[in-house]
């Protein structure tokens, strides 16, 4: 809730200014100077932490001023049996733009959905009966699939070791972030990469 | 036996000095490259150094390993040098062990981020540790400048 209520906040501020704000798993300006692309997987505990805490701070005060982009992508780690399932739901839900919806109830309900496994019926808890429906028509879609692969295999490149890991690029160089991150320190860093010309 | 009539030892002796400071001279290198706080958040998460002490750390770390980097290259201050490379090493080593015992999946930190701790990152900086402690131990005894 706290998320949609950001993103949201986001859509306002940005709205002016360019139609390509939200757009699925991206958040802000597209040619903002600084790209942090989230590498996540629903099923991981840290990554809930960052969704929830350090994501909002960043949404906050650099994505709503148009300083950072944030792509976040598909990372499921082989360890979470519904990593995967939960993120081809994710990835078909951006497709008909209910991304920001199923991603919070994903990483709201990550520990019952780790004990149940009833990735779909979370999702389908915030989509109406049509939405559910072109969601689920979408999951075997090869183009969701192969987001999500193209996500892995360049998440394998960086190389992330493990999640989340933010992949974040300024001036054309790109710095591993991993965490655990406290924000202060990432703050710094931001603001070191936004001061350089 | 005069260990420094060995030409072999002097060698090997040598040899560690070069490999470690060039190491030391690399680390701190390419921790200069990047703001203090990518290294800061390096340091911050072994959750071992309160956070208020973590910018003059990121700060100066990198500066004291290209200094005593440069040190052991050179040869000067030998024993001085060599002690604090150990004792520098014996640091970083025991928080990477706790580290990797506490079972934190954490980057190591050591030439910047995205080497996670791992056996062979420990096998790594434990035989940089051995062989600095046989040259601080070399250097301690030895009347006069080694190599």
């Amino acid at each position: 809730m706290r998320t949609f209520a950001v993103v949201l906040a986001a859509a306002a501020a940005l709205m002016a200014g360019s139609t390509d704000n939200i757009n699925g798993n991206t958040y802000g300006e597209p040619h903002a100077p600084v790209l942090i692309e989230i590498f996540s997987d629903f099923q991981c505990p840290a990554c809930k932490t960052l969704h929830d805490d350090t994501f909002q701070l960043i949404m906050r005060d650099y994505v709503v001023p148009g300083k950072v982009y944030i792509i976040y992508r598909y990372f499921p780690l082989p360890m979470h049996p519904f990593g995967h399932p939960c993120a081809e739901f994710a990835c078909a839900a951006s497709r008909i733009g209910r991304y920001q919806k199923v991603a919070d109830a994903l990483f709201a309900q990550q520990s019952n959905i780790s004990i149940s496994g009833k990735v779909e019926d979370v999702v389908n808890s915030v989509l109406t009966p049509t939405e559910a429906k072109k969601v689920k028509s979408l999951l075997h879609d090869p183009g969701v699939q192969r987001e999500i692969q193209t996500d892995l295999d360049e998440g394998k490149l960086v190389p992330v070791t493990g999640t989340p890991t933010l992949w974040i690029t300024h001036g054309g160089k790109s710095q591993v972030v991993s965490f655990p991150i406290n924000y202060s320190l990432l703050k710094s860093y931001l603001d070191a990469l936004l001061a350089k010309k | 036996m005069d260990f420094y009539q060995n030409r072999a030892l002097r060698a090997i002796l040598l040899a560690i000095r070069i490999v470690l400071g060039a190491v030391f001279v690399y680390g701190g290198y390419v921790k200069l490259q990047a703001p203090w706080a990518l290294f800061g958040m390096a340091i911050d998460s072994y959750h071992l150094v309160p956070l208020r002490y973590i910018e003059p750390l990121a700060r100066t770390i990198p500066w004291f390993e290209v200094a005593l980097g440069l040190l052991l290259i050179f040869g000067w201050l030998l024993r001085i040098s060599a002690t604090t490379v150990s004792l520098t090493l014996a640091i970083f080593f025991a928080a990477m062990l706790h580290a990797f015992l506490n079972h934190q999946e954490i980057n190591c930190g050591c030439f910047g981020p995205g080497e996670p701790i791992s056996k062979w990152t420990l096998l790594r900086d434990g035989s940089m540790l051995a062989g600095s402690l046989f040259l601080t131990w070399m250097a301690l005894r030895s009347p006069r400048r080694m190599a």
